[in-house]
Formats: structure tokens, C-alpha cells, sequence
């Protein structure tokens, strides 16, 4: 059609956006958008000259124009942005209208663009403005590109001012309920982690709206009029600009890189965008959060100001509706106006610095926001906050009662930290600010964070007695001093400012910097060492109740070492809630919530019995294992941790070292034999301790009594304890026998009976029936004193507790333990006492299976046995 | 080709992951679940309130292996998740009729 050497619009357009997007690349980015608009104005006006149509179309009669609309319309065109383009005719539509748009809208298709047109009267035009305002909106950016101008004039004169001005106040009121729609949709969990660089909050959509406002309000055509007008001061108008110019270059770099339309910053195009943009590690960031820190404070700068001026155009049209504003002062140098916050006057606070702190407490107080004046005046004057100020007392208690009010709707601790207030106040949080944690867990920057865990605590604090959050309430209510819990959720986070990003480091750091800040809030020694402790092991209940074996009382023992007494454990444990319900939806939910209120529930158990789990019962397990240490000295270090490791906490409690260091040799020499029995005659003492080691199953301990019983031996006392590698170790204390010098013989004898026995070679109930009914076991007085038999299962979440008080009689503790084995009983703890003639047993045990009994039917059955075995043992003797 | 669906305790899986890696396993699902088994569920009383946990949070793994790997998967399984006492979980074995990998479209044995 075109003779050689002359390239077709579409060409030239094509290698335009080429050559465009090469410079772009190789760092030349100045006015990227407005060139991208201004190639495609070129390629309409070529294309618009030489197309066939248009010499026919009798533009003298019927003149038309192409006018750019939307973004396009706005020049600001990023490599895959929309092309919207309005065919405009004075009067009505001709018939070759359409061979006109397929001639100069068809070959765009080929180039990828995604090309949106629309041809249109005058008339239609303004009739559509006037009902649907997404017309209106988007006729308000129409720029006219060729053709005929004054028809383009005729549209702004018609459609947009006519429609505006008659309509003014419906249109803002549209303009405003659409933007509240679209952060709403945006606002959900997911705009920090993946921003909508478009539509999100403090995305580029939130200036546009800030433009149409200003048109719409102020007759504001250009950005510049923002600063000219006065709605903008100047600085802000520098910093929104850039801002912008920041937003629009990554959403330039994104569209190149994902090679379409992407607004959506996803995971994918982060780390190779932080690293296209240059952006380098500092301060133990990596690039791409260095890259997300910096897009979210410029996005946050955006969505403040399009609040501000949002809320101007708005108080405005309220102004306008209603006629006179209220007005009262609520303290001295503060008002509120129209329901918000305002200073009297900025004079006011160079009088008055602690107006600054004062007007959040009076948000507070009187549950309003404050104005956006007033946040801009706080911002500027922060410059006042020194030393001084930071340690007044007055301050800090007008923060502390900003710290502790209830949850509210707007909270204007948030606005202490979006005005700089918080960080003026305490320094040592201004490295959290806008940091963020690059990884899908981490929702929120830390600064953000560490407000919303003040925030879940309050509602956890503040929640309905039948709600869901009911039981935390409850465990709120029994902590002693709440505030400190707040601080601590304040503070928890504050050690990811500095340093690297280990977890466990960041914990340690907090700690030291509430060493630091907390003296300086008023608080004593002993209520900042409580918070340090909390902010120390907030990951501890988590990490605890992820990675460890919570069903093992050893490790929840060893936890309940930690807590100086339950109350701390109820703040660690609402802490850890909040926290990590203000982490993100990963690192919170049903199954991670069971696992931590399970081991809250046993250390909380452990902590009350009191016995394991106090800061006393730890020292004497550090203690023990000290004393073990140095008496084992030969042993590898390895070695000596391995064996201690095995140790059960009562064993560990109740065992003197020398005891342990014997068993721990006798545990050397079981090897593969079935048991080690050693007897011990303490000089001077009226009794013999007899200990077992043997691999642990259920019926050994009976059987050891039996045996015993078998050889006429009388059990004074017994203890059982079962390491956690199921050996058990079981010491008795026996009635020296009566034959004194054929003692050696006895326990020759003992120890063959018992060989036998788990050899199954001697059946022990059939020999001691016989025994005792040869008489050569005295029976002993029947005494009718009622047996008391106690099921337990409140006292130890790891067993059942089992009571028994009864009075001895021959083979008795052969025939309680064999009845617990009938039943399907484990013992894998007891103390066995007998005094005169009254026993005192308490047996933990749990099923086979290694679980409590639980199941009233089974418990009633195992309380009406082991009666029977009583009553029947004192009557008749041995063998069930 | 087969499935392997091991139900573990959560402190576990660091030290099956592991295991399974140095023998060459290197991928897996691994999703959070609850059920009981012999380990009952229990209750917690708290403040004399009673809180039911009627089921035992665990984790699932699954796996999939050629025919051959199978037992050395169970093995290390075994060895890595077992602790001796109740509520140490369970493997599955299920027989796998086809893979495909969706990016490549490849087929059985070369799409694990």
C-alpha cells in the first residue's frame, strides 16, 4: 500500500515502544509514561491523516475527534497500561464511523496493547456522564489527541463541567463510597504481602481519586494546583511527587517483567524486582525487604494523603450541609469540631508541648478520631519531643492510659505511630518502622505488628463472656498487673530493628532494650524484669508446643522451670496468642492454637501441684545434675548427658545423687540381662533397701513383691520410678530377716525366685498360695477399719493417680500390684508406705497404651476390684 | 510406583525430613491434621473447667517413591518418628496408578 522507505504508523509505533522501553532498561526512565503517551498520540494522528475513511466521513458537517481517556488519557502509560481512546462526533454517528475504528484500531490488536474504544455523539456523551459517574470519571481525564479540538472543547465544557457543576455533590459522595469499596476490597490481609500497586491502598488509584475530588471540589485540572492551591504544602507535594514517580516505576519494571497488565506485586517478581531496581543488603536486611520497606512508606505516604485530602473534599460538602459546625473545647488549647480533634491553634503547642500527647489521651477519652489538621500540626511540631518531654511524668501517664484504653474502631495509638509521635517517644522502636520480613508469614512490617498485638490483647482482654475469645478473657482477668502484658506486646518485636533477623536473637535484643526504655516509664525493677522475660521468650509456648514432645513430662517439667510462678505463664501464653494472631493467618490457626493451650494446660498444672514444676524444684534438679556430674567424672560428657537425659522428673527429685550415680552403674551392668538386684545394709539402720533394675513391662513390679513375699520378707516401704527409656527402678525397704547370718543365703535365693519367675518357670501366685496356707505366713488381725480407695485425675496430666488406704496384711503388696497388672494397669510411679499396720499407697499408672484411664465406667470397675482383692485378701489370704 | 502417607508427632518431622533427604527423598507434602487413633483424645480441666480435646493434632506427610524405595522410606520413617510411647502415628502404603507432572507433562516414574 506504502511505497518503500516509508514505515506505517503501526511501525513506528512498535519500534517506538521498543526503543523505549531499550532506553528504559539500560536506566533512562525520565518521563517513561508521558513518551509512551506521546508515541501513541503519534501513532493516532498519523494513522487518523492517512486513513482512507476519513476524507469521507464530511467532517465539515459532522466534525469529530479522538480523545484519550483513563490513564492514557492522564499520560500515564506504563508499558502494558490500557489504551483508551473516545471516537467523538458533534452530531450522530456515521455509518463509516466503523470502517474508521477498524481501520486505526485493528492493527493495535497485533501489538499486545489491550485497546478499549468507544464511539460517541456529543449527546450521548453527556447524557451517559450524567448517569453513570465511571463515565464522568472517565471523561475528566479526556485529552484530546486529533481531529477537530472543538468538538474535545465542547465535551469538557459540556460533559464534565455542565455534569459537575449540577451534580457536585452526588458525585464526591460517589467518588468517596467508591473508594471506601475499593480499600475495603484491597484492605484484606493480603495487600502487604502482594500490594495492588493500582487499586490497593496507598496505591496509584488513590491519587487519581485525589485529582477527581480536586476537580470536582476545587476545579483543581492539574496536579500542580494541589500545591497551588494550598490544599498541599509544599514539601508534601514534592514527597508526593516522589512518591508517585517511585510507585510508577515499579509498576513499569512489573509490567515489563511479567510481560502483561500486572499490578499486583506477586512474590515471584519480588526479589528479582528488589534487584533490578538496586536495591542492596544494610542493617541485616535483605534487598527485597529493603525494596518492600521503601514501596510501603511511599504507599503509606500515598493513602495518608489521599485521606486527608479525601476527608477535606468531604468535611467540606458536610460544611456545606450543614450550615453551622459544633464546636466545643474539651481542654485547654484542644476542640473538637465536627466530631474530630482539633488544636486551637499551632501557637497553642509552642506554649504547650504536652498538647501533643495530650490530644491522643483526649481521643481516647472521648472516643473521636483526630482531625487530619491536627495529625499534620502533631507531625510538624514533633520537633518539641525531647528528653525532657520523653521523661515527663505527665506523659507517660497520658500514654499509659492511651496504652491501656479499650479497642476502638480508629485507634489512636496507630495514629501516634503514623504521626511519628511513638517513635519520638520512645526511640528505641524507630528501627521496626515500615521493616519488613520477607517471607509469607510475616504479614505486616514490624511496626504495624507490634500495634496489632497491643490491639488482639485488648479484644482478647475486652471480649464477652460467650464469645470465642471468652476464655482468654477469663485468663486476662487473673492476671495480677495487665499493663505490664500490653508493654510487653508493645516491646515484643522491638530487638527486629537492629541486627540480624535470627528469631532467637531478636527475642534476647527486646529484652535488653525494655532493660533500657521501661526504667524511664516508671516502672520498678521487678515489673520490667516481668516484661524483659515476656518479650525474652515470646517464641518459647510456640516453639515449645511445635517442636517438642509435649506429651513427655520431662519437657513440660523442664518449661515449667522457666515461669517464676503461673501468673507470668497466663501473660506468656496470651502474649503468644495475640502475637501470632497479628503475625498472618499462617502462623496462626486451630491446629497451632490446640498444640499451645494443651501445653499452657500442663505447665499451668505443673506450676500449681508446685511440686515438679517450681523455681525450687529446678534449682534442685541443677543441682542434682552438678552433684551427678562431678561424681562420674570418668564418664564421657556425652555419655553423662545421654544418661541424664533418661532421668524422669520425680526420679530426679526424689533420688539423692549417690543413689543415681549406684543406679546409673547398675543400669551399666543390666546390658542384656533381665535384671540387676542389688541389696544395701546401711550400718546402724533397722532395715534393708533392696534395689531392681530392670527393663520396665507391666507386672514387674508385682512380681519383685511376690518374690519377696515368697521368702518371708516383710516390704516396710517401696518406691517405683520408670526412666523415660522404660527402665525401671524399683527400691524397696525390707524387715532385716530373722535369721540374720543365713542372710546371704536369702537373697541367693531372691535372686534365683525372681530369675525364675520372669523366666516363667515358676508360677509366683500358685507358690504363694501354697506358702501361705501352710501357714508359714502369719496372718495378721482383721481390722474394720473401711478401706479408702482414691481415682485421680486431676492432680498429673500425664497419669492417673491412684490411692489406696488399707491395713497390711501377708502378700498385700504382691496382690494390689498384680490386681493393678489384671486390670490393664502400668504403675509407672509409687510411693508404698506402711505404718504399724496402716498402708498408704499411691500408684501413678496409666493403661498399656501409656494414657490415663479416663472413662468413669473403667474407673468404677478398677475401684470395685481392688476392693475385692482387699476384702478378700485380709480374710483369706493370697492368690485371686 | 507407590504413596507413602505417614502420620506423625509434630516434633518430629525435622528429624524425619532429614532422614528422608539424605536418602534421597527430596520432596514431600506435609499438611497439619487432627484425628485420634489408640491416643485418645482427652480432657483438660482448667480452673475446674473442662476443656475437651477430642482430637490429637499431628502432622501428615506423604510421599511418593518408586516401587523399590519403598521399604528405605519406611525404614527411615520408623526410625525417625518413633519416640516409644503412644501417639507415634502410622505409615500408609497405598499402590499409585499414574504421576503427571503438570509443567512438563511428563509421565509414571520420571514425573515423581
Amino acid at each position: 500500500m506504502h511505497g518503500t522507505g516509508f514505515q506505517s504508523p503501526i511501525a513506528r509505533l512498535v519500534q517506538g515502544r521498543k526503543g523505549l522501553v531499550g532506553r528504559f532498561l539500560k536506566g533512562d526512565h525520565s518521563r517513561f509514561l508521558e513518551k509512551h503517551a506521546e508515541l501513541l498520540d503519534e501513532y493516532f494522528r498519523e494513522s487518523f491523516a492517512i486513513s482512507s475513511v476519513g476524507p469521507r466521513l464530511g467532517v465539515e458537517k459532522n466534525p469529530c475527534a479522538i480523545v484519550a481517556l483513563g490513564g492514557y488519557g492522564r499520560k500515564e502509560q506504563c508499558i502494558w497500561s490500557d489504551v483508551d481512546v473516545l471516537f467523538l462526533f458533534k452530531k450522530g454517528i456515521p455509518d463509516k464511523a466503523k470502517e474508521l475504528v477498524r481501520e486505526i484500531i485493528y492493527p493495535l490488536w497485533d501489538t499486545g496493547l489491550d485497546v478499549g474504544h468507544a464511539t460517541r455523539s456529543l449527546k450521548d456523551c453527556a447524557a451517559l456522564a450524567s448517569r453513570d459517574f465511571e463515565v464522568l470519571t472517565s471523561l475528566i481525564d479526556g485529552r484530546f489527541i486529533c481531529g477537530i479540538s472543538s468538538v474535545y472543547s465542547n465535551l469538557m465544557e459540556k460533559c464534565c463541567r455542565k455534569v459537575l457543576q449540577k451534580q457536585r455533590q452526588a458525585y464526591i459522595n460517589w467518588l468517596l463510597k467508591k473508594n471506601k469499596d475499593r480499600h475495603h476490597r484491597y484492605g484484606d490481609s493480603t495487600y502487604l504481602l502482594e500490594p495492588n500497586l493500582k487499586e490497593g491502598l496507598g496505591g496509584l488509584r488513590d491519587f487519581h481519586a485525589m485529582l477527581w475530588a480536586g476537580r470536582a471540589s476545587y476545579d483543581i485540572t492539574d496536579p500542580r494546583d494541589l500545591e497551588f492551591s494550598g490544599h498541599l504544602s509544599h514539601e508534601e507535594f514534592a514527597s508526593l511527587n516522589e512518591a508517585l514517580s517511585f510507585i510508577r516505576h515499579v509498576r513499569n519494571r512489573l509490567h515489563h517483567m511479567s510481560g502483561r497488565k500486572c499490578d499486583q506485586l506477586y512474590f515471584e517478581y519480588q526479589v528479582k524486582l528488589a534487584r533490578a531496581l538496586g536495591f542492596e543488603a544494610e542493617n541485616g536486611q535483605q534487598p527485597v525487604e529493603a525494596f518492600l520497606g521503601a514501596l510501603h512508606k511511599q504507599m503509606e505516604f500515598l493513602k495518608r494523603q489521599h485521606l486527608i485530602f479525601l476527608g477535606a473534599a468531604a468535611e467540606k460538602k458536610r460544611k456545606y450541609l450543614r450550615k453551622k459546625s459544633s464546636r466545643r473545647n474539651v481542654s485547654t488549647g484542644i476542640e473538637l469540631i465536627n466530631d474530630s480533634l482539633y488544636f486551637h491553634c499551632p501557637e497553642a503547642i509552642l506554649h504547650n508541648p504536652l498538647l501533643l500527647i495530650r490530644i491522643f489521651e483526649k481521643s481516647v477519652v472521648l472516643k473521636k478520631p483526630l482531625s487530619l489538621a491536627a495529625s499534620r500540626l502533631v507531625k510538624e511540631f514533633l520537633y518539641l519531643v525531647d528528653t525532657k518531654f520523653q521523661k515527663s511524668k505527665s506523659v507517660i501517664k497520658s500514654f499509659k492510659h492511651i496504652l491501656g484504653a479499650p479497642s476502638q474502631r480508629f485507634s489512636a495509638l496507630t495514629e501516634m505511630l503514623n504521626t511519628g509521635m511513638l517513635v519520638a517517644l520512645i526511640p528505641e522502636l524507630k528501627g521496626v518502622v515500615d521493616r519488613i520480613q520477607y517471607d509469607e508469614y510475616h504479614l505486616y512490617p514490624v511496626d504495624k505488628h507490634l500495634l496489632r498485638t497491643v490491639q488482639i490483647l485488648k479484644e482478647l482482654r475486652d471480649a464477652e463472656p460467650d464469645s470465642d475469645n471468652a476464655f482468654f478473657a477469663d485468663i486476662f482477668r487473673e492476671v495480677r498487673n495487665p499493663e505490664l502484658l500490653l508493654w510487653a506486646g508493645l516491646m515484643h518485636d522491638a530487638g527486629k530493628g537492629e541486627g540480624d533477623s535470627n528469631l532467637e536473637h531478636h527475642a534476647h535484643r527486646g529484652a535488653d532494650i525494655v532493660a533500657r526504655v521501661l526504667p524511664r516509664m516508671g516502672f520498678s525493677k521487678e515489673e520490667v524484669d516481668s516484661i524483659a522475660f515476656l518479650v525474652r521468650e515470646h517464641l518459647f509456648l510456640m516453639h515449645t508446643a511445635t517442636r517438642r514432645d509435649i506429651h513427655d513430662e520431662r519437657t513440660v517439667v523442664r518449661c515449667a522451670g522457666r515461669f517464676v510462678d503461673d501468673d507470668h505463664l497466663k501473660m506468656l501464653y496470651l502474649l503468644t496468642v495475640a502475637d501470632s494472631r497479628a503475625t498472618g493467618p499462617k502462623a496462626w490457626n486451630d491446629w497451632k492454637a490446640a498444640l499451645v493451650k494443651e501445653l499452657f494446660f500442663k505447665i499451668a498444672h505443673i506450676l500449681r501441684e508446685g511440686e515438679l514444676g517450681s523455681p525450687a524444684a529446678a534449682d534442685t534438679a541443677a543441682a542434682k545434675r552438678q552433684e551427678v556430674f562431678n561424681l562420674t567424672s570418668s564418664m564421657s560428657k556425652d555419655q553423662r548427658n545421654l544418661f541424664f537425659d533418661q532421668l524422669s522428673s520425680r526420679y530426679l527429685l526424689y533420688m539423692p545423687s549417690r543413689d543415681i550415680v549406684r543406679h546409673m552403674d547398675m543400669y551399666q551392668k543390666l546390658d542384656a540381662r533381665p535384671f540387676v538386684l542389688e541389696t544395701q545394709t546401711d550400718p546402724g539402720a533397722d532395715f534393708r533397701t533392696v534395689t531392681v533394675c530392670a527393663k520396665d513391662f507391666p507386672g514387674l513390679f508385682s512380681k519383685i513383691a511376690g518374690v519377696f513375699t515368697l521368702n518371708t520378707m516383710d516390704i516396710l516401704s517401696a518406691e517405683i520410678y520408670t526412666w523415660r527409656n522404660h527402665i525401671a527402678l524399683d527400691v524397696f525397704r525390707l524387715k532385716p530377716p530373722a535369721d540374720e547370718i543365713r542372710e546371704k543365703e536369702i537373697w541367693t535365693r531372691v535372686n534365683n525366685n525372681l530369675e525364675a519367675v520372669l523366666k516363667g518357670e515358676l508360677d509366683l501366685s500358685s507358690a504363694l498360695e501354697k506358702k501361705i496356707y501352710s501357714g508359714r505366713i502369719a496372718r495378721k488381725e482383721i481390722s474394720l477399719m473401711p478401706d479408702k480407695i482414691v481415682f485421680d485425675n486431676e492432680s498429673s496430666d500425664f497419669f492417673s493417680v491412684l490411692e489406696v488406704y488399707t491395713h497390711d496384711f501377708p502378700g498385700f503388696l504382691y496382690k494390689i500390684t498384680h490386681a493393678l497388672f489384671q486390670c490393664g494397669l502400668d504403675i509407672c510411679f509409687a510411693k508404698i508406705g506402711t505404718k504399724v499396720d496402716q498402708v498408704v499407697d499411691v500408684f501413678y499408672v496409666r493403661d498399656f497404651e501409656g494414657q490415663k484411664i479416663d472413662d468413669p465406667d473403667q474407673i468404677a470397675l478398677i475401684k470395685a476390684f481392688i476392693q475385692g482383692i482387699l476384702a478378700t485378701g485380709r480374710s483369706t489370704s493370697c492368690g485371686p | 510406583m507407590k504413596k507413602i502417607e505417614a502420620i506423625i508427632k509434630p516434633f518430629k518431622l525435622d528429624d524425619v525430613k532429614e532422614g528422608l533427604t539424605e536418602i534421597g527423598v527430596h520432596g514431600m507434602t506435609v499438611s497439619e491434621v487432627k484425628g485420634f487413633g489408640r491416643q485418645k483424645g482427652h480432657t483438660e480441666i482448667y480452673r475446674g473447667a473442662e476443656y475437651k480435646v477430642d482430637f490429637v493434632p499431628k502432622l501428615k506427610l506423604e510421599i511418593v517413591v518408586k516401587t523399590d524405595a519403598v521399604s528405605e522410606v519406611l525404614k527411615v520413617i520408623e526410625q525417625k518418628a518413633k519416640t516409644g510411647s503412644i501417639g507415634d502415628g502410622k505409615i500408609f502404603v497405598i499402590s499409585l496408578e499414574e504421576v503427571v507432572r503438570i509443567r512438563t507433562g511428563e509421565k509414571g516414574e520420571d514425573a515423581i
